[in-house]
């Protein structure tokens, strides 16, 4: 049994989260190998072979993967992963978009956004927004997985001395390409990672008013997240959405303000170890979750808790 | 057009499916969502893709076409990414692509005399017998409901002394 865990990263830094995936991938046994497929990221293969647990790095720089495509990353991964009895990685916008074409090019299914692995080919995943969790076995010869990101401790970033080797050939489909990325800048945390989120809903009324919160997130060291209702009302852009459809996450604390609760947006957080909710209608559905609720006009009670902090 | 089967449908099938289809009435755009709500896997148009040779541009929030390639703005972790992808190729949508367009009861009425195509996977000849079984399903842990407080001081005090989350 071998484990072939796919590296996530922006060619410069090795993505937090990949820690986290070696980790799930230790849980199933055998040797760990982890692939970093990039441009210029020989930094990022050797922080992958300082993880801990990991027996091997396979390099893959070139043009061709530099901005993570799809088309030909997935070849890549089909034929290096040929040869492994497991397929991880995280379950992100990266993940999910090239792991599909891996698994149906190699005629087996994918298992998605694990969050527990029983055995070698029984795992749990959640479904209906986390409002039920599956215990699933695949029958497949080569298993093709995706973790959720918050739901293994990752593994140390140092300590390990794995030998890194390139791979030979290029995959390159030649039936897309990169334009361009617009890129959140944030001296902030990235919400996936943070210990501490503040987010905001459709009782923020309006973008200016996550001023509000912004004071706040800066006194905590926090990320600012948001509903769906907030990003559709285009208050703020979507990379801030917490649900569902959005990240997933699970901080120390998490901070809802002027957010009601729906069930997607409790698919996004409510793994968080401590919930906040400040919402002035005391029937909203996250004070059913929420450890401390309060009940309070939101533009009183965050000028109020920012001053205290 | 509806396929039917009494097996279980999973991602991989779905997508078997649609290539043999596909192989038929040759699309230049085939487009999916991009996860359904009940399994959340988040699979299907990007199987279908790969089965087809074809490239994708999932969780789209913008789509044009112009010169044989579409161009798609996707939602990413970060922000949003812009691609060029060859047609014919895939889209998956994501939330804010576009405003959904309900059916109106006159269309909902002649939609009942549209010809309709049943077909089966065997008569497309493709094998959907799935491969991962669920042996079990759950409820996740419950989290209880915690206190409500009176003040923004009880609150921070709270949080400071009891949770310990904040210093």
């Amino acid at each position: 049994m071998s484990v072939l865990v796919v590296a996530e990263h922006d060619n410069v830094e090795l993505k937090p989260v990949t820690h986290v995936v070696i980790a799930a991938a230790l849980a199933i046994g055998g040797d760990v190998d982890v692939l970093v497929a990039g441009e210029g990221c020989g930094d990022v293969a050797q922080a992958a072979a300082r993880a801990a647990g990991v027996n091997k790095v396979l390099l893959a720089d070139n043009a061709a993967y530099a901005h993570q495509l799809a088309e030909n990353i997935a070849l890549l991964v089909t034929d290096v992963g040929a040869s492994y009895s497991h397929i991880l990685t995280a379950h992100t916008t990266v993940g999910k978009n090239f792991l599909p074409r891996v698994a149906a090019s190699l005629g087996v299914a994918q298992i998605s956004d694990i969050q527990g692995v029983d055995s070698a080919d029984t795992f749990k995943r959640p479904i209906y927004a986390g409002n039920a969790i599956a215990t699933v076995r695949s029958n497949d010869a080569i298993k093709v997985i995706s973790v959720r990101g918050t739901a293994f401790d990752p593994v140390a970033a140092e300590g390990g001395s794995a030998a890194v080797e390139d791979v030979a050939g290029v995959h390159d489909a030649g039936i897309s390409s990169f334009i361009g990325e617009e890129v959140a800048k944030s001296e902030r945390p990235e919400l996936t990672a943070a210990s501490i989120i503040i987010s905001g809903g459709r009782g923020m009324q309006s973008g200016e008013n996550f001023a509000l919160l912004e004071g706040i997130a800066d006194k905590l060291g926090a990320a600012i997240g948001a509903s769906r209702a907030a990003v559709d009302a285009g208050f703020v852009p979507n990379d801030m959405q917490v649900g569902q459809t959005g990240k997933i996450v699970a901080p120390d604390l998490y901070i809802a303000v002027g957010i009601s609760g729906a069930i997607q947006h409790l698919a996004g957080m409510k793994d968080s170890k401590v919930i906040v909710a400040i919402n002035k209608d005391e029937d909203a559905p996250i004070f059913q979750v929420a450890d401390y609720g309060l009940v309070a006009d939101l533009f009183k009670a965050l000028p109020e808790f920012e001053a205290l902090l | 057009m509806l396929i039917e089967t009494d097996l279980e449908i999973q991602p991989l099938g779905v997508a078997q499916v649609l290539k043999a289809l596909q192989d038929k009435e040759q699309a230049d755009i085939v487009i999916f969502g991009k996860q359904s709500i009940d399994g959340d896997n988040a699979q299907t148009g990007q199987m279908f893709a790969a089965l087809a040779g074809m490239p994708q541009g999932t969780f789209a929030s913008k789509l044009t076409i112009a010169d044989g390639k579409a161009q798609v703005i996707r939602e990413i972790d970060g922000g949003l990414q812009t691609v060029s992808i060859n047609l014919p190729c895939v889209v998956t949508t994501d939330l804010r692509l576009n405003e959904p367009r309900y059916a109106s009861l006159p269309n909902i009425m002649k939609a009942k005399k549209k010809p309709f195509d049943m077909l089966t996977p065997e008569e497309l000849g493709v094998d959907i017998a799935p491969t991962v079984e669920v042996l079990c399903v759950e409820p996740p842990a419950e989290r209880q409901a915690g206190v409500k407080v009176d003040s923004v001081e009880e609150l921070v005090d709270k949080l400071k002394n009891e949770a310990k989350v904040i210093s």
